[in-house]
């Protein structure tokens, strides 16, 4: 069966630090935060009244004088970071030269646009249904960011939205690369987005899932991975594309190679509690298993930790377990939640955009604010300071996510 | 309701749907040739404008608009009619 | 090359639950169509929708509590406990170890959109502090495959893939890949979506809704009817299922998946996405266009959608032979997320029965629609290759080919 090699040839973020890579590689190093008071709403009513926003956000600076109306947060986020991809990996200049292959598209993402569909539903109560707007019912689909992308960007591939709240964006770049893998597409900008915004965080926040504790008591909480004294996490937006190739494209057309996608493994939760660490453990070994190299070094761990309660817990259990299976025990681990807060769909991509930059200089951030972890705590290598990390060729980075609904996934990159 | 205050709010709409600068909006102006505006636009534009004049008319009759005079038109005929009848 | 069997199926529509029930009714042209019971409709031009009628929740979701989740995840979990004793498997017999291997993928459109109906209701009306955490528990659209998972013990892979209109083929897709890889020795693969005011404004405001009947490829055809359900389908290696005695429905041959990257709701006018989708289905199958016996068609009763799909099927399928392809939202109405699934469950079933369904309500032939579309009576016939089509806002589209068994236990 046919199995190519997928590599890793451009990117494209926007996130609360910053859109360049590099840029953000360095805040994240030197622990600065992007969670902070949320202006694109009124969090009176959440728990916490930080998040990881986008401010300012200029949609025009990334998509031109074009009509931007139609579009909504969710899609202009998206519309953005793909261009920005296809600009980074040459893909743009190669289709402008005459490059007729389809490019494809796969997108994490948890509710694509939660407030447009509330806007729409909340409109039809207020109005009748006769005054809803259409503009808005076109965008409440959950792959409409995904077609908005699409023909923004002539993407006539395969197009493909995955859900899996903080498991979304690590979905979409395992689904990505099986297309190349598999011979089905040899191009596939694959990550992530999620919008900010008042329908989703009250959710969480009745939920008693954000930080902060009681409504209306000062303080914000604490939004710190893995911390002992961690509440719940920030809830923030993003999004986030790697253009992922087949090896042999991308050496042809001399392109730049970030990282090698090494593997992917997914499992699930059933009971949603303990089983969490087994599921992860399973996942771990199952990428580990289908790196295609063989073995390898794995260097450091990029983890979904945000803050929460038991699912940080789950997840380190998880990771150790993981780590033990594959001679790794003790390797640096990170998690930067706390820098940029939940983004659910695009927290994937995010994690996979840092670990590549610590693949290509040996840099780890720490965990921003790591104080004392919970007692018999099972990872020995966080630290709140940032790691340095001897990156051989084919060293490996992992990164882990888990939704607290059960899904659990683990994808590897390998140093160029 | 004057005639070019009618056709001005029009433009404000269709402005604010189409992304448009109001000066490119012609008098004159075909909604899909001169101004570009695909089916899904010109159905939100027919939501605005009928919320905005409160007209209460079926979709059906936007989409038989082909330009700008004829929606004009549209509306101050509808005001008209529903415009309390003196005694 | 390693072989996909579809060895049970499990389905919960508009004309019943169960294939037992749907199939025949399918054949024999039973309507699903009913004025809307969820809500009031009589501010919206149209006032019929296909409902699931006589759904009890209870009946299906054992393990976890039926309030902890909503409508879409109660019919997808009644589906795919249909599916699993259809194919012969007692989900209480699975041992942990096994259920590692077990994993499933579902595809939707809105997920679960009466939650978020709820939090509308409680903004507009000043409510919020009724707000609790049944929202955030509730609400996000992957919640259908993993509640699925979970009332099941399913430990393996799991994937939502939201891709509207078109997602049921997607996810079957997914859980092909998912096997071939060695990832999961059986995959539930399927769709759902429930009913919702949301969904039925939304469509009648583009004009989309047909005030009587649907009637696809007909002259008269005034568009879709929205309606609700799930379909999943029990999908493992063929060595997998004849090793176990497992009845096969048929093989997935192969499929296609492609982007107009056109526009948001409209179809790219010359039918190209739809065109490459069937023929990459047949590539990956090895198949031409004249070995399939059947297609069943996204077929939903619009003027644009049933054009533009008889363009597709004639740059596929050449305009001299005419294969038949039937709609079966003639009679179901479109189902949404959920519509692909149980359109891949009838062309499994055709293939076994040898019948296929007709396209209802068809009176006037539209000579822009010069298909054998099967019109109102159910065809007795050899089925070797059955094709799925499906079409969805934002360009999405999904061609799956089934095929008869090349052995049975």
């Amino acid at each position: 069966m046919l199995r190519r090699e997928v590599v890793v040839t451009g990117l494209g973020l926007l996130s609360p630090l910053g859109d360049e890579a590099d840029a953000v590689h360095e805040a994240l190093l030197a622990g600065e935060i992007g969670v902070k008071p949320i202006e694109l709403f009124d969090p009176s009513l959440l728990t916490t009244k930080n998040g990881g926003e986008i401010r300012p956000f200029e949609a025009e600076r990334y998509l031109g004088e074009r009509n931007l109306r139609p579009l909504d947060r969710t899609s202009r986020l998206l519309i953005s970071v793909a261009g920005r991809a296809l600009e980074d990996s040459g893909w743009d200049e190669a289709r402008a030269g005459g490059d007729r292959r389809e490019l494809s598209l796969a997108v994490g993402t948890t509710y694509c646009s939660m407030h447009t569909i509330g806007e729409f539903d909340r409109r039809g109560l207020k109005l009748g249904p006769n005054y809803v707007s259409p503009f808005d019912f076109a965008n409440s689909v959950i792959n409409a960011a995904a077609g908005q992308a699409a023909i923004w960007h002539k993407l006539t591939g395969i197009n493909s939205t995955l859900a899996g709240g903080e498991t979304s964006g690590l979905q979409a770049i395992a689904y990505g690369a099986d297309l190349i893998r598999t011979g089905q597409a040899d191009v596939v900008l694959a990550g992530g987005v999620e919008e900010l915004c008042f329908e989703s965080s009250i959710a969480y926040s009745r939920a008693g899932r954000l930080a902060g504790g009681e409504v209306g008591t000062e303080g914000n909480g604490r939004p710190v991975p893995f911390d002992r004294a961690r509440d719940g996490f920030a809830p923030g937006e993003g999004a986030g594309l790697l253009v992922l190739e087949a090896a042999e494209v991308a050496e042809a057309r001399g392109a730049k190679i970030y990282a090698r996608i090494a593997g992917s493994g997914a499992a699930f939760a059933p009971e949603r509690n303990g089983d969490f660490a087994a599921a992860l453990a399973r996942a771990i070994a199952a990428a580990w298993t289908s790196n295609g190299a063989g073995g390898g070094t794995l260097l450091c761990v990029g983890s979904g930790a945000s803050g929460a309660r038991e699912l940080d817990a789950w997840e380190a259990a998880g990771i150790a377990r993981g780590l033990e299976a594959v001679g790794a025990a003790g390797v640096p681990v990170t998690a930067i939640k706390a820098n940029l807060g939940e983004a659910l769909g695009a927290s994937g991509v995010f994690q996979a955009l840092s670990l590549i930059a610590t693949l290509a200089d040996g840099r780890l951030p720490g965990i921003a604010g790591l104080d004392m972890t919970d007692e018999g705590f099972p990872l020995s290598g966080v630290s709140a300071a940032a790691q340095i990390v001897t990156v051989t060729p084919g060293g490996l980075a992992l990164a882990t996510a888990i939704s607290a609904d059960g899904p659990t996934i683990a994808l590897l990159f390998a140093a160029p | 309701m004057e005639r070019i205050e009618i056709r001005e709010k029009i433009k404000d709409i269709i402005a604010n749907v189409a992304g448009l600068k109001r000066e490119k909006i012609g008098d004159e102006d075909s909604l899909r040739d001169d101004l570009a505006l695909d089916s899904l636009s010109l159905l939100e534009i027919g939501v605005d404008v009928d919320y905005s004049f409160q007209l209460n008319l079926p979709d059906e009759r936007y989409k038989e608009l082909a330009t700008l005079p004829q929606m004009v038109d549209l509306v101050e005929a509808r005001l008209a009619e529903l415009a309390p009848v003196s005694a | 090359m390693v072989s996909i069997a579809v060895t049970g199926l499990g389905l919960a529509t508009p004309i019943g639950l169960g294939h037992e029930t749907v199939w025949p009714g399918l054949l024999a042209g039973r309507s699903g169509f009913r004025t809307v019971a969820l809500f009031d409709t009589s501010r919206h031009g149209t006032h019929l929708g296909a409902e699931v009628q006589d759904f009890d929740p209870a009946a299906w979701v054992r393990r976890l509590p039926v309030p902890s989740m909503s409508r879409a995840s109660h019919l997808a979990i009644a589906a795919a406990r249909m599916a699993l004793a259809d194919a012969g498997i007692d989900p209480e017999q699975i041992t942990p170890e096994a259920a590692e291997r077990f994993g499933v993928t579902m595809g939707t459109t809105s997920g679960e959109p009466l939650e978020i109906e709820r939090l509308s209701d409680l903004m507009v009306g000043d409510r919020l502090d009724e707000l609790g955490p049944e929202l955030a528990g509730r609400y996000p659209c992957h919640l259908i495959a993993a509640h699925v998972a979970s009332e099941l013990r399913f430990a393996g892979p799991n994937q939502m893939i939201p891709t509207a209109c078109a997602a049921g083929n997607y996810a079957i897709a997914f859980g092909v890949e998912a096997l071939l890889a060695g990832r999961a020795d059986l995959m539930l693969a399927g769709g759902a979506d429930s009913f919702s005011r949301m969904t039925y404004t939304g469509f009648g405001k583009l004009g989309a809704i047909a005030p009587d009947l649907v009637r696809p490829f007909a002259k008269n055809r005034k568009g879709m009817i929205p309606g609700e359900g799930s379909g999943v389908l029990v999908l493992e290696r063929t060595e997998s299922a004849l090793s176990r005695g497992a009845r096969i429905y048929a093989e997935i041959a192969g499929y296609g998946l492609t982007c107009d990257a056109h526009h948001m709701t409209a179809a790219h006018p010359d039918g190209d996405g739809p065109a490459r989708a069937m023929e990459r289905a047949l590539q990956t199958g090895g198949l031409s266009a004249d070995d399939v016996s059947y297609v069943s068609a996204h077929g939903t009763g619009t003027p644009t959608n049933d054009k533009l799909e008889t363009l597709a099927v004639h740059r596929v399928f050449g305009r001299g032979r005419k294969v038949p392809i039937s709609s079966i939202k003639s009679m179901i109405g479109h189902t949404m997320g959920a519509a692909s699934a149980i359109e891949a469950a009838v062309c499994a079933l055709a293939i076994h029965e040898g019948w296929i369904p007709p396209t209802m309500n068809y009176d006037e032939p539209d000579p822009e629609c010069d298909l054998d579309c099967v019109p109102n009576q159910a065809r007795q016939m050899r089925v070797d290759v059955a094709m799925n089509n499906a079409y969805a806002f934002g360009g999405n589209n999904a061609s799956v080919i089934f095929r008869r068994p090349h052995a049975q236990a």
